[in-house]
C-alpha cells in the first residue's frame, strides 16, 4: 500500500495501523506529485489518499490514477464525505473514510 | 456673488493677428493698380476681383470674435494677395507676367484650404489633407508645367513654345480640378455628418456654400471640358462663385449670434420644467445636447450628479470649461469644442448657473460619500469572509489534523491492548472523536468547504441532509454566484433552518433557491407554529449588515396557520 498525507505524524500512525493488520506499506508521499511518482515507482495495489494536499487535491490524483487503470484508491480526510459533495463519487475512488474513523477494519471493508 | 472668468479659452495674441495684413492688401492693390494692368482687363473681371477680395477681408474681420479661427482668418486675409497676383498676367514686364502666370489659380486652392480646414485651420481628416495637397499640386504644378511651353513672349520659363501641349496641360488641369471638386464635396458631406449641433450652427452655412460651389464648379468645369470652349468670362464666373465662401462664413457667425439666448432667457431656460436635471438644463441653454457636468470634490476628483467618479476627457473633440465660485473650481462643463467660439454665451451660462451648480455639487459630494461608504461596507464584509476562510483552513490544517491523528493512534493502541486498557483507550478515542466532530461543525459554520468548492446548491443540500428534520431543496441556482452572495444566501438558509429546528415545532421544511436573470431568491418555509420575527440580536437580524452590503432584502412571514417563511432577495447580474 501507499500512504499519501501531508501530515507526517498521521502517516506514521497510519503506517503502523496498516502494518499491524498485515498490509505491506510500500511507501509514503506528502503531496500529489510525490504520490504519482511513488505509484510509478512501487506499483502498490492500493493507495490511502488524503483529500487535502498542498499542491493538487486528492480528487485530481484519484481521477488521474483511475484513468490510468492504476491502484485502488481509498480517500481519507479529516472532513466528512458530506463536505465534498458529489466529487467523492465522481473521482473513481473505491471509497471514503473520515480520518478519525480510520481503522484496519474500515480499510479491509473497502478493499476486500 | 463673485465669479471668475471661464478658463480653457485661448488667449488672443494681438501681435499675431491677421488684421495686420489688411493695410498690406490695400498697398498691394494700389501697387498692382499702378502697373496699369486694370486698363487692359474687362470691367466685370475687376469688379469680381474687388468683390471677392473685400468679401474675404470682411469675413476675416467678422471672424475676429472667434479666437480659435485665427489660422483661417490668416488664410482669408492672405487670399486677396493671390487674387492680385493673378492680375499680374496683364503686366507688360516678363518677370511680373511669369509670376502672375504661376499663381493664376493659387487663390482657388487657398479657398479650398479655407473650406477643408475650417474653422481651426487644420485639415479635418486624411482625405481632406489629400484633397488639399491635390488642389495645390494642380494649380501650382500645372502652371509650372504650362509655363515651360507657354506661347507667350513674356514667359521667362519657356523652353519651347508649344501651343498644343500648353492646351493639353490646361485641359488636364480642368479634369483634375473636377476630381478635386468631387473629393472636396465628399469630404464636406462627411464633415457635416459628424458635426455636433453647436458646430453645425456656426459652420453649417459655410459648408453648405462650399458644397453648392463645388457642385456648380463641377457642372461648369464639365461643360468647359466637354465643349472645348475657352470662355472669355471664365475667371470672372469662378470669382463670382467663390464669393459664396466668405458669405457663408459671415452668415454662419451671424446665425449663431442671432440664436444666442440673452441672459434673461438663460435664467428661464435654467429653471425650465421641461428639463429634469441640471445637465439637461445647461445642455438646452447652450444648445449642445452632448454637454456633461462634472462636479469637483474637495479632494480634486470629479463626479457626476449621482456621485459616480468621472474622468475629464482630454480629446480634441471635447472641450472643458471650468466653473468657479469665489476662486474655487466647483464644476467643469464638458462640451462640444465649437462652444469655445461663443465665449460670451458660455460665460453668461456659467455665471447664471454657478449658484445652482454649487448646490448640485454638494448633493453630488454627499452621493459620492454614500457610494464610498457602501463600497467600504462591501470591502469590510469581503475582508471578514476572507478571514473566515483563513480560520476554517487553520482549524482544519492544525487542531483537527492533530486530534484526528490522536484518535487513530488511540484506536490502534486499543486494538492491541489488554481488555481493561482497551476500554479506557476506546473511551478516550470516543471523546477525541466527539471533539473532532464539534470542531468540524464549528469550521462548517465559519466557512463551509462545500460552498467554496461546489457552490450554493450543493452546500444547501448538504445542510439539509444534516438538519434533524426532513428538508426538501429545490434549486435553479446551478451556476456559481459571486462569493459574497453565495455565503450570505447560505447563512440565511442556515440561520432559518436553525430557527426551524429550535423554535417552530415543525415536521418538515423546504428551501427554494430561484435564480433569475438579475436576482437570486432564497425562501425557507416550514409548517410550524409561526410567531417568528426579526428581533434585534437574533441570528437572522445579525445578517443585516452582510445583506445590506449586497443590497439584498430580507423578509419574514409567520403565523400559526401557515408556518414561517423567510425570504431573501439578492441582486446579482448574470
Amino acid at each position: 500500500m501507499l500512504i499519501v498525507d501531508d501530515h507526517q505524524p498521521f502517516r506514521a500512525v497510519a503506517r503502523e495501523l496498516l502494518e499491524s493488520a498485515g498490509y505491506i506499506v510500500a511507501g509514503e508521499a506528502a503531496d500529489a506529485a510525490g504520490a504519482l511518482a511513488a505509484v510509478a515507482a512501487h506499483a502498490p495495489d492500493a493507495v490511502l489518499l488524503d483529500v487535502q494536499l498542498p499542491d493538487r487535491d486528492g480528487f485530481a490524483v484519484a481521477t488521474e490514477l483511475a484513468a490510468a487503470d492504476g491502484p485502488t484508491v481509498v480517500l481519507i480526510s479529516s472532513r466528512d464525505a458530506d463536505d465534498y459533495g458529489r466529487r467523492v463519487a465522481a473521482c473513481g475512488a473505491r471509497g471514503f473514510i473520515p480520518k478519525s474513523r480510520l481503522s484496519a477494519a474500515a480499510v479491509a471493508a473497502l478493499l476486500d | 456673488m463673485a465669479s471668475d472668468a471661464a478658463t480653457a479659452l485661448p488667449t488672443r495674441d494681438a501681435v499675431r493677428d491677421p488684421v495686420l495684413l489688411l493695410p498690406l492688401v490695400v498697398a498691394a492693390g494700389l501697387a498692382v493698380g499702378r502697373l496699369g494692368v486694370h486698363e487692359r482687363v474687362a470691367g466685370t473681371r475687376i469688379a469680381a476681383d474687388l468683390a471677392l477680395s473685400w468679401a474675404l477681408i470682411a469675413a476675416s474681420l467678422v471672424a475676429l470674435e472667434r479666437p480659435r479661427w485665427r489660422r483661417t482668418r490668416w488664410l482669408l486675409a492672405a487670399t486677396p494677395f493671390a487674387l492680385l497676383g493673378a492680375d499680374l498676367e496683364w503686366a507688360s514686364s516678363p518677370a511680373l507676367w511669369t509670376l502672375g502666370f504661376l499663381v493664376e489659380g493659387l487663390w482657388a486652392a487657398s479657398l479650398v484650404q479655407v473650406v477643408l480646414t475650417f474653422p481651426e485651420g487644420r485639415p479635418w481628416s486624411r482625405p481632406a489633407r489629400i484633397a488639399l495637397l491635390a488642389a495645390y499640386t494642380i494649380t501650382l504644378g500645372g502652371q509650372l508645367a504650362g509655363g515651360l511651353v507657354a506661347p507667350d513672349a513674356r514667359d521667362l520659363l519657356s523652353v519651347a513654345s508649344q501651343p498644343s501641349v500648353a492646351e493639353a496641360i490646361d485641359r488636364a488641369q480642368g479634369i483634375a480640378g473636377v476630381g478635386v471638386a468631387l473629393a472636396a464635396l465628399f469630404v464636406v458631406v462627411q464633415r457635416v455628418r459628424t458635426l455636433g449641433r453647436p458646430a453645425r450652427r456656426a459652420q453649417g452655412p459655410l459648408l453648405l456654400a462650399a458644397a453648392i460651389t463645388a457642385l456648380a464648379g463641377l457642372v461648369w468645369l464639365g461643360w468647359v471640358i466637354a465643349d472645348d470652349a475657352r470662355v472669355p468670362t471664365l475667371e470672372t464666373i469662378a470669382r463670382a462663385l467663390a464669393l459664396t465662401i466668405p458669405v457663408g462664413i459671415v452668415v454662419g457667425i451671424g446665425w449663431s449670434r442671432l440664436r444666442r439666448p440673452q441672459a434673461s432667457e438663460l435664467v428661464v431656460e435654467l429653471r425650465s420644467e421641461a428639463a429634469t436635471t441640471m445637465r439637461e438644463r445647461l445642455a438646452r441653454a447652450l444648445g449642445d445636447p452632448t454637454l456633461d457636468v462634472a462636479y469637483r470634490l474637495g479632494d480634486g476628483r470629479y463626479v457626476d450628479a449621482a456621485g459616480g467618479p468621472v474622468e475629464l476627457p482630454q480629446r480634441a473633440d471635447r472641450a472643458v470649461t471650468a466653473v468657479s465660485v469665489r476662486g474655487e473650481e466647483i464644476a467643469a462643463l464638458v462640451h462640444d469644442p465649437a462652444l469655445l467660439d461663443e465665449p460670451a454665451l458660455v460665460e453668461s451660462v456659467r455665471a447664471t448657473a454657478a449658484l445652482v451648480l454649487e448646490n448640485e455639487r454638494l448633493a453630488a459630494e454627499v452621493r459620492s460619500q454614500l457610494a464610498e461608504v457602501r463600497a467600504s461596507r462591501g470591502r469590510i464584509v469581503a475582508a471578514a469572509d476572507a478571514e473566515r476562510r483563513r480560520i476554517e483552513r487553520n482549524l482544519h490544517d492544525g487542531a483537527q489534523q492533530r486530534l484526528v491523528t490522536l484518535s487513530v493512534a488511540l484506536g490502534l493502541e486499543a486494538s492491541r491492548a489488554d481488555r481493561a486498557t482497551a476500554d479506557v483507550l476506546a473511551r478516550a478515542q470516543e471523546e477525541v472523536e466527539q471533539a473532532v466532530g464539534e470542531l468540524r461543525e464549528l469550521a462548517r459554520g465559519i466557512h463551509p468547504t462545500l460552498l467554496r468548492d461546489e457552490g450554493l446548491t450543493a452546500a444547501v443540500e448538504a445542510l439539509a441532509r444534516r438538519t434533524p428534520l426532513p428538508v426538501t431543496v429545490e434549486s435553479s441556482a446551478r451556476d456559481r454566484l459571486p462569493d459574497a452572495v453565495e455565503l450570505a444566501a447560505y447563512f440565511v438558509v442556515s440561520e432559518a433552518l436553525t430557527n426551524v429546528v429550535k423554535h417552530a415545532s415543525a415536521t418538515q421544511a423546504s428551501v427554494l433557491l430561484e435564480r433569475e436573470p438579475a436576482t437570486l431568491h432564497v425562501t425557507v418555509t416550514d409548517d410550524g407554529v409561526g410567531g417568528a420575527h426579526l428581533t434585534p440580536g437574533s441570528g437572522l437580524a445579525g445578517l443585516r449588515d452582510r445583506l445590506e452590503a449586497l443590497d439584498a432584502t430580507l423578509s419574514i412571514e409567520s403565523d400559526a396557520a401557515h408556518g414561517t417563511s423567510v425570504g431573501a432577495v439578492f441582486p446579482c447580474g448574470s
